[in-house]
This record gives structure tokens, sequence and C-alpha cells, in this order.
């Protein structure tokens, strides 16, 4: 039962009384977790329609424990060595594939390592660091070690940046997604941004950027004006997003590095929304309401050219989200009733009948918006509440048209997700009775953690991963 | 608001009828004056001088206040329920006077501006503000006015009045806003300003 909280004391209690690994990995997880989610929605009534699982928490069969060594230092690699230790660490326990084994006081740090004695303590994997200085940069020397196998699974040379720049933190979070992927073949989340809008302190709604983790926030426009649902291109390099700043609501598109910004020029009349790259970088698809009508329309980006309509109502349709490979679209639409919006699906090229998604019941309601497709192809994401109660994150099986779906949350309001670049996490903005933030959850776990708080954040959207265009260089 | 402001000028127009009749009533005999006849004619040059300088006046004061009243007709509120965008009945009374002071007034245009309340998704209270917008611009358009006089735009949640996170703030905040684009210099009184 200890193993399902997974505090670091206890963890290491577990360790250090050497229970076998067949023990650890047993079933007790799955117990507490179950538990947890029947408890939490059988004391929630009114949420979702019956035949919608209550169930926030999928029981992962293996969670391999994870120890970190103190990262040594050579040649005055010393002084950054406990930093770089510090985000790895932190990084590797918010991909949360492992149960965490760092911070250990009096660990056996450099020289050989001793896996008898790791073993001892329960790790099945097991991080060692080096940082040396090299002239007036550092050099970290990673290692992964099998522990169950008693050998050295992968070694790199990094060479980071200069760690007062800007882009430190960041390229030690590119290393963090090497060793995800090392040991799980699946890409990490960490080497990642966040972008959203909020009250800037002059008063108008700008964008900002933050790091996967909470850290680096930063403004990127100042405006003047409302500006809203930012989103990435695939490469990470552009955002296009909803801005008043030239009078009347446009599409804009910024060069990230350089704040450089373009107007997107429709030459048509209504306002222009929620705009989202196709995952071929090269159209935009965004939402126009144009005079009693509205529909989603696609505009490309390189030529500047070719508005194409994809949809046309008399209703909204908004919000839209493309399935990985492009070839099919999530988005918001209330043509069943203004006040009860739902998620549908359907071909990208225009034409195709949408699908449901969202629960819809016929005369009972329900209120369900901002879709975001999982880089995993099967799912979507989106927000609702179900008559007239909370607003809650789901996940929808799109191949079930709306008959299968995850609850993640169960307290305040929550709104708006989108998906790591990992597939598993998902952000989303948090109202809870303290105040607003942004919030991740494990949609593995159903954990949440709260990544920025204090601030009233909107719309959010997590980039593709930035580990190519900031990785530091690998040097074998 | 707006229903005050008409009402204390319509009270204040029908102050200055009734002054005015009480005004008109003959004027006192003057007393009999010892001095030449002269006097009496240049005195009464002057008070009917004086009478229609005030009389202009006014007149003006009128004028201005009418027009005052016309432009806070064009710019008064509209305001909708919970995740609606029809018009409500006690919205109609606003627009048609809205609609009167546009049919006098052709050069002028407006910007509709929908909001909505906090509660909800921030992009598709986006879309509803453009519905709630999208509502009185039709409402013109049925009204003979011509599409081309009104541009709609919609600020969803992001600009709210009231900042409280009830339904008092909320119900403020669920409303269409308006702002005179062209012609706030050519705004003309209905019923020719008489």
């Amino acid at each position: 039962m200890r193993k399902g909280v997974r505090t670091a004391n206890q963890v290491r209690q577990v360790g250090r009384g050497g229970r076998g690994r067949a023990l650890r990995r047993g079933t007790a997880l799955l117990m507490v977790l179950l538990a947890a989610a029947a408890g939490r929605a059988a004391a929630q009534v009114d949420t979702i329609p019956g035949a919608v699982r209550h169930l926030g928490v999928v029981y992962e069969s293996y969670v391999p424990t994870l120890a970190i060594s103190p990262f040594t230092g050579r040649f005055g690699g010393l002084t950054v060595a406990p930093r770089v230790e510090a985000v790895i660490a932190r990084d590797l326990r918010y991909s949360d594939r492992f149960e965490m084994m760092d911070s250990i006081p009096l660990a056996p740090g450099g020289g050989a390592v001793d896996y008898g004695l790791w073993d001892q303590f329960g790790a099945d994997w097991l991080v060692t660091g080096q940082v040396e200085g090299l002239g007036n940069r550092f050099v970290l020397v990673l290692e992964l070690h099998d522990v169950v196998f008693s050998e050295v699974k992968e070694r790199a040379r990094f060479s980071l940046p200069r760690p007062d720049a800007e882009d430190f933190r960041m390229a030690i979070h590119a290393i963090s997604d090497d060793v995800v992927r090392w040991i799980t073949g699946e890409p990490g989340m960490a080497a990642s941004r966040i972008c959203f809008s909020m009250e800037s302190a002059a008063g108008s709604q700008e964008l900002y950027v933050v790091d996967s983790d909470g850290e680096n926030l930063r403004r990127l426009s100042n405006f003047n004006s409302l500006t809203m649902s930012c989103s990435w291109s695939p490469d990470g390099s552009r955002l296009a997003f909803l801005s008043f700043a030239s009078g009347d609501p446009a599409i804009h598109e910024m060069e990230i590095a350089t704040r450089q910004t373009r107007v997107l020029d429709f030459n048509r009349a209504g306002q222009p929304m929620t705009p989202v790259y196709h995952p071929n970088g090269e159209e935009i698809i965004f939402s126009l309401a144009d005079g009693a009508e509205s529909g989603l329309f696609s505009w490309r980006v390189r030529e500047d050219c070719c508005l194409w309509r994809l949809t046309a109502g008399r209703w909204n349709d908004l919000s839209p989200s493309f399935s990985p490979d492009g070839r099919r679209l999530a988005f918001n639409s209330n043509r069943l009733g203004v006040a009860i919006p739902q998620i549908y699906v359907m071909p990208a090229e225009s034409g195709g009948r949408p699908d449901l998604v969202s629960p819809y019941l016929y005369g009972q309601g329900g209120y369900y918006t901002s879709p975001d497709w999982a880089p995993s192809g099967d799912r979507v994401a989106f927000h609702g509440r179900y008559r007239r109660g909370s607003y809650h994150i789901l996940i929808a099986d799109v191949a079930a048209q709306g008959q299968r779906l995850l609850q993640l949350t169960y307290e305040g309001n929550n709104e708006d997700p989108s998906w790591a670049p990992d597939g598993r996490h998902l952000v989303f903005v948090g109202e809870r009775d303290w105040g607003f933030g942004l919030f991740v959850v494990d949609t593995v776990s159903g954990r949440i953690r709260p990544v920025l708080s204090g601030v009233r954040p909107r719309v959010p959207d997590w980039s593709p991963s930035l580990a190519s265009t900031e990785a530091p260089t690998r040097e074998n | 608001m707006l229903h005050r402001g008409l009402i204390i000028s319509v009270v204040a127009a029908g102050l200055f009828v009734a002054s005015c009749g009480q005004e008109e009533l003959p004027p006192p005999p003057p007393p009999p004056v010892e001095e030449g006849p002269n006097q009496d004619s240049i005195d009464a040059a002057r008070r009917a001088a004086e009478e229609a300088a005030r009389r202009a006046a006014e007149e003006e004061a009128r004028r201005a206040a009418a027009l005052e009243a016309a432009r806070e007709a064009l710019t008064a509120m509209v305001f909708f329920d919970f995740d609606m965008a029809e018009i409500r009945s006690d919205a109609e009374g606003v627009l048609q006077r809205k609609v009167d002071v546009l049919r006098a007034s052709p050069a002028v245009q407006l910007r509709i501006e929908g909001h909505a309340d906090e509660r909800g998704s921030s992009e598709y209270n986006l879309a509803l503000g453009s519905r709630r917008a999208e509502a009185v611009r039709q409402f013109f358009v049925n009204a003979g006015l011509p599409e081309s006089r009104f541009d709609v735009r919609s600020y969803g949640e992001e600009q709210p009045r009231e900042m409280g996170s009830n339904e008092q703030s909320w119900a403020q905040n669920r409303r269409d806003e308006f702002v005179i684009t062209a012609g706030g210099n050519q705004i003309q009184v209905p019923g020719g300003g008489q």
C-alpha cells in the first residue's frame, strides 16, 4: 500500500526496507488509485451523463524506480553540478514515469557504481552525472545505469550553454528528455514551453510564455490590446494568435526569436478567431464569424493567400484542432443550440459529416468546448460541464463518439486543455478557491500539479518538443 | 442609465414649456411714469431683445439636450440572458430608439461590440459575443437600415464592466456596447429636432 503514496520519504523507506522488486511492482498501486478514483466519483453527482466512466486514473502496470546520485564536478564543474542535477531531477519527477529517489542524503556519489547497494535501495535505474569545467563553459557527462542488469545503459557528453545564458535551463530540459527516451523509448516534455495570454501590469491582455516546469515566465507581446488564443507552429518557431493590436480583430503571426509580427490579411469582413496551424506548418485554420454565418476557414501562410472555407452554417464553428496526421479536425460547434456547444470531429477536407465526440444527450443540455487532439491520434481532450455543474477536463475516445470518456479533474473549474508533446500530460487553466493558475495533469496517473499560480492565465497552448532546436551539443 | 437621462431631459423640456407659458402671460401694466415716451419705447425694445436672446438660448439648450439624448440613445448598452444571444424584450425599446436616431442621422455609423460574462470558455465566449453583436446588427437591418453602417466585433469575456463573480456582475457583463465610428458630429434628433 505504501507504494501508492509517492512521497520521497516513503519511497526511501520502502527502498531501505529492501523489499522485493516484484512487490514494488504489485497491484497495491492499482488498488489505491482505483479506490481513490471511485471515492471521488461517488461523491461527484450530476457531472457527466451516465454513459461516461467517472474514472480519472488509469493503472500503469509498472512504474520503475529511478535514483539520482548526487552529481559530481571536475575542473570547477562543482559550482554548476547541483543546479544541473536539480533541473534534471525535477524534470524526471514531472515526467510521472518513475518513482523518484533523489536528494538522498549520504547517497554514494562518484567513483564506481555499487549496483548491489542501489539494488538494495530499490532502484531500477540510476542516473549519475559529472560536470566538467572547460574554459568558461561546462560539459555534462551523463550515465544511465540499469541497476537490475548491473550495466551502463547509456553514456553521453553534453556541452552546456553558459550558466547565465537564457537557454541554459532549456538545454538541460532537453537532456532530461533524452533520459526519458533512453528508458521508455517515448518522447518527454521537459524541453517545451507553454504560451498563454494574461493581463499585463499595464492592464491589457498580452501573450506570455513559460517553460514546461513553470520557470522562466516571459511576456512576448506589448500590443496594448486584447491578444489571445496563441497556437504554436509545428516547428515551435512561430505563434499564431488573435489580436486587436491593429484596431480591428485579426489573426497575427509572430516569429518568436525576433518577436517580428505580421497581420494575416484575408481581405474579408468578419471577426477571425481561434487560429491553429495545420501539422504541415503551411496552413492556418481559424474561425471566421461573418454576418449571420460563421465557419472554419484555411489560409496558406507561406503564400499568404487563398481563403478556403471548410464549414459554414448559421452557428459558430470554432477552436479547431488537427489530428496529428492532418487528416481530421476536431472543433467546437453550437449547431445543436447556442447554449449547448459540443465537440465534433470531421475529415479535414471539407464535405464529411461531423461526428459528435462529446457526451450529448438529447434534451439534457451540456456544454463542451476547447478541443485539443492528442498526439497519439486516438483521443481528444476538451472541457465542459453537465447542466449547471462545474467545468472539468475530459478526454474522449474519438472512435467511441462520446460514449467513452475520462474525467481528469474533480475540483474547482477547469478549462482549455492542451496536450504536451509527450502525448501524456495536459496543461489547463484551473480555478481553485485560492485563485487561478496553470495546472498540468498526468493523464495516466491522474496526478495534478500547479505550474503557475497567482495569475489569471487564459487559453494555454503547449509547444511541440523544442529539444531539436534547443538541445545542447551531444559530443559522442 | 439611459432611461433616467431621457426622463430627465423630457422633464426638463416640460418645465421649459411650462415656464415659457408663464412668461408669456401679459406683463403687468407699467406704472405710470413721468418720463418721456421715448424712454418707454427704449425699455420695451430692450426687453424684447432680451426676451429674444433668452428664448434663443433656451432653444439652443433644448436642442443640445435633445442632441445629447440622441447620442446617449445611440450608445446605450443592451444586455443578454446567460448563454443567449437573443434580443431581450427589455432591449427592444433601447434598440428602437437607436433605430429612430440612425434613421434621422444617415451619416452615423456604429460599431457593435459583443461581450460575455466570465463563465464558460474564453474562446466560446468570443463566439457568443460575436453572436450578440450580430443579433443587434440583424435587428437594425430588419428595421431597414443598411448593413454597411454597422461593424461588429466581439471581446468575449475579456473586458468585463463589473469584476464580481456573482449574478449581478455577470448580468452587467453580458452586453453589447456601441461606439459611434463615423458621423458623430452629424447626429440629427429624430422628428426633425422641433
